[in-house]
């Protein structure tokens, strides 16, 4: 619970107004560098943090606290971190819903507050759970704030192909960070026009803009989204900021033909990256652009159901793969099937024509 | 286009035609329905929650006489909003819930079930929220309809909201009512399945089987009551109701309502008073309810039963 307002002072930090900024933004799109500036100018990264590891050796700025959470909920949803399905939405969605899970954030959220009036929260995980996060904002009396980075699909892509060991494929990749960018534009919107009455505000960065002039770059976020300690740090946090900054940090040169995607995913990126560089710009955040990005996501929803539609036969042999895994029952009759023991909510999730074909494949009938 | 359906008294002009049988089909987005009747008073605190959280909010009026769509169209106004608002007129007296309802046929359009297959036939969006003109979404509540009704996309889901009931007195105070817990389902894909038909009291949606169903957190929703006023004009006589679980909600409606007229405060009501030059049912949709302990105390025990199908409910909304 937050105590009657008092008045703003600007060299009394206590004075300052509650405030969260939400760092979004697909991994390895420089979510670190801005986390970690901003902790050099003042706002507080709950502790403790991971640990700083060879895939970034400045440090994650990211509270251990809140990727545990995060990777709890991913799974309890089903969902990846990176995940193309545009219906994995609703399900991290379904899960922030959940008292329970409210109320953990928002007691996690408010003994932070203790510590500082200005709190930076960043995990590559996050854009799942932005609801769930501005519900705890809501209910300690602060203001959520956003910064969604972005960086180059091709650069995020070959970052992430180097650093996770190339596991995923280019094509789920660049449509993971279709899926995610274009949902992540969406659910901060309400941040954008002011419409939204639990939003401070909203900002873009190009991870670039950051490592060429990051003083000018988080001057600007400062402004836009009111943040006190950034707008009042001390020469010596500037001097900081600059050896923090390696601008060697973007490794990547590669372009998005470089990464030989299908036809359609390919023109939906490079159109999806075009206008989500407009919202960068100055006065770039407009309804047209809103418009032109609804567009983009409803473009991505069609080719994602279309190509689901037309690759069940893969999701049949995946799942015949899985049962020959898996030991034979003893007796048929002695317990439940390999589909009884799927939880319900994943059959449900399961769209009734996949499920009339997997109990086909099984010869099973409906019960 | 032929109609889908249409009513016994011959109105050509209301006949009902699906919204995804039209050319280029349903849009992305969530649209709120409000049927209302003499809401001019409530709509300046129900329309601003809603057209924040949604892409669209349609008003049919259904008989005003208080200047209800000129109240609807200047609080859209005033907000910047005015493209989110659609309005529309449905002219017939729609039987009132309870006896009146069950004389009526399903296809005439003075039956609940015609009138909002009519009216959701008007959506354009694939998914709706069913919304009644003194329903006041709290500020964790508007968050809430506003992430979902993006989220949900095509999953084919139910949602339910808990209300409660907030009895105004004046301008300072108020009386929460949180002693029955009661959540309604109001969000629903708009679909075939997912149509109006008759039920006993009132209408009913129909649903698929299996159909996905969650329930969202209590805190989130005020029904405005004007102690004032003449809450009850829309029911039949009340006695006229049979004791049924399914009208629980209005019998302590009833209860609360003449309790406090008598001055007395029932247990899991609580009186709430704003502070110096702050509307109550602003203080206690931006500051009380959201701020509130959680979980948030809710339900008194002697209220509590549910019915064997409720219970079913939750068993599988658990799993799913």
């Amino acid at each position: 619970m937050t105590g009657a307002p008092t008045e703003l002072s600007l060299t009394d930090p206590t004075t300052y107004p509650r405030k969260v900024l939400f760092v979004a933004g697909a991994g390895r799109s420089g979510t670190s560098t801005m986390a970690g500036l901003m902790r050099i100018m003042g706002l507080h990264v709950p502790q403790p943090e991971v640990v700083a590891d060879e895939t970034n050796p400045k440090g994650f700025g990211e509270p251990r606290w809140a990727v545990d959470h995060h990777d709890r909920l991913l799974k309890e949803a089903l969902v990846q971190v990176s995940d193309s399905r545009p219906e994995a939405w609703f399900e991290t969605g379904r899960v922030s819903t959940r008292e329970p899970e409210r109320i953990a954030t928002a007691e996690w959220l408010e003994s932070h507050f203790r510590v500082s009036p200005e709190l930076v929260v960043k995990d590559p995980r996050l854009a799942w759970f932005l609801g769930l996060w501005r519900v705890a904002a809501v209910r300690t009396g602060a203001t959520p704030v956003f910064a969604t980075m972005l960086r180059q699909p091709s650069e995020v892509v070959g970052s992430k192909q180097t650093y996770y060991a190339n596991r995923l494929g280019s094509a789920h990749l660049a449509a993971s960070w279709l899926n995610m960018m274009l949902h992540t534009e969406r659910g901060t919107r309400g941040s954008a026009d002011g419409s939204g009455v639990a939003d401070g505000g909203r900002v873009f960065v190009r991870y670039e803009d950051l490592l060429t002039d990051w003083v000018r770059t988080t001057s600007q976020v400062a402004e836009q989204l009111q943040l006190q300690h950034v707008l009042h740090a001390d020469s010596e946090q500037i001097r900081e900021g600059h050896r923090f900054v390696d601008p060697t940090l973007r490794r990547m040169s590669q372009t998005l033909a470089d990464l030989g995607l299908p036809k359609q995913l390919h023109e939906l990126t490079a159109e999806t990256w075009e206008q989500l560089n407009q919202l960068a710009d100055p006065g770039g955040d407009t309804p047209e652009a809103h418009q032109a990005l609804d567009q983009l996501r409803e473009a991505y929803v069609d080719l994602y159901e279309e190509s689901a539609a037309i690759s069940r036969s893969s999701v049949v042999a995946a799942e015949q793969a899985l049962k020959r895994q898996r030991p034979a029952p003893a007796a048929p009759e002695a317990g439940p099937s390999a589909v009884d023991r799927i939880p319900h909510g994943v059959r449900a999730a399961i769209p009734p024509s996949v499920r009339r074909g997997l109990r086909k494949v099984a010869g099973r009938q409906r019960p | 286009m032929s109609a889908d359906l249409t009513n016994l008294e011959g109105h050509t002009e209301y006949d009902v035609t699906w919204p995804w049988k039209r050319p280029g089909g349903l849009r992305p987005g969530a649209t709120a329905v409000l049927r209302v009747k003499d809401e001019a008073a409530n709509l300046p605190w129900v329309l601003p929650p809603l057209l924040r959280a949604t892409d669209h909010v349609l008003v049919v009026d259904n008989g005003s006489t208080d200047g209800t769509p000129d109240v609807a169209r200047d609080t859209a106004e005033a907000l910047g909003l005015g493209h989110r608002l659609t309005q529309a007129t449905y002219p017939f007296a729609v039987a009132r819930a309870g006896a009146e309802h069950l004389a009526t046929p399903e296809r005439s359009v003075h039956s609940l079930a015609y009138f909002y297959n009519w009216c959701f036939a008007q959506v354009g969006t694939r998914y709706s929220w069913k919304w009644d003109g003194d329903m006041v979404l709290t500020t964790e509540g508007e968050v809430s309809i506003g992430d979902l009704g993006w989220q949900v996309g095509d999953v084919q889901s139910i949602i339910r909201v808990p209300r409660h009931g907030l009895y105004v007195e004046s301008e300072r105070r108020a009386y929460l009512d949180l002693g029955l817990r009661n959540a309604e389902e109001w969000g629903f894909p708009v679909g075939p399945d997912f149509v109006f038909t008759k039920a006993y009291e009132w209408e009913i949606r129909t649903t698929p089987q299996p159909v996905r169903s969650i329930g969202l957190p209590h805190g989130l929703c005020v029904e405005l009551k004007d102690l004032n006023g003449d809450e009850f004009a829309h029911w039949t006589d009340p006695e006229s109701f049979a004791t049924s679980y399914r009208n629980k909600r209005k019998r302590r409606e009833w209860t609360v309502f003449q309790a406090l007229k008598r001055g007395e405060v029932l247990p899991g009501v609580h009186e709430i008073t704003a502070p110096d030059g702050v509307h109550v049912v602003e203080h206690v949709t931006r500051t009380w309810l959201p701020q509130a302990p959680r979980p948030l105390e809710v339900g008194l025990p002697e209220l509590a039963p549910k019915s064997p199908a409720q219970l079913a409910l939750e068993q599988g909304s658990r799993t799913c």
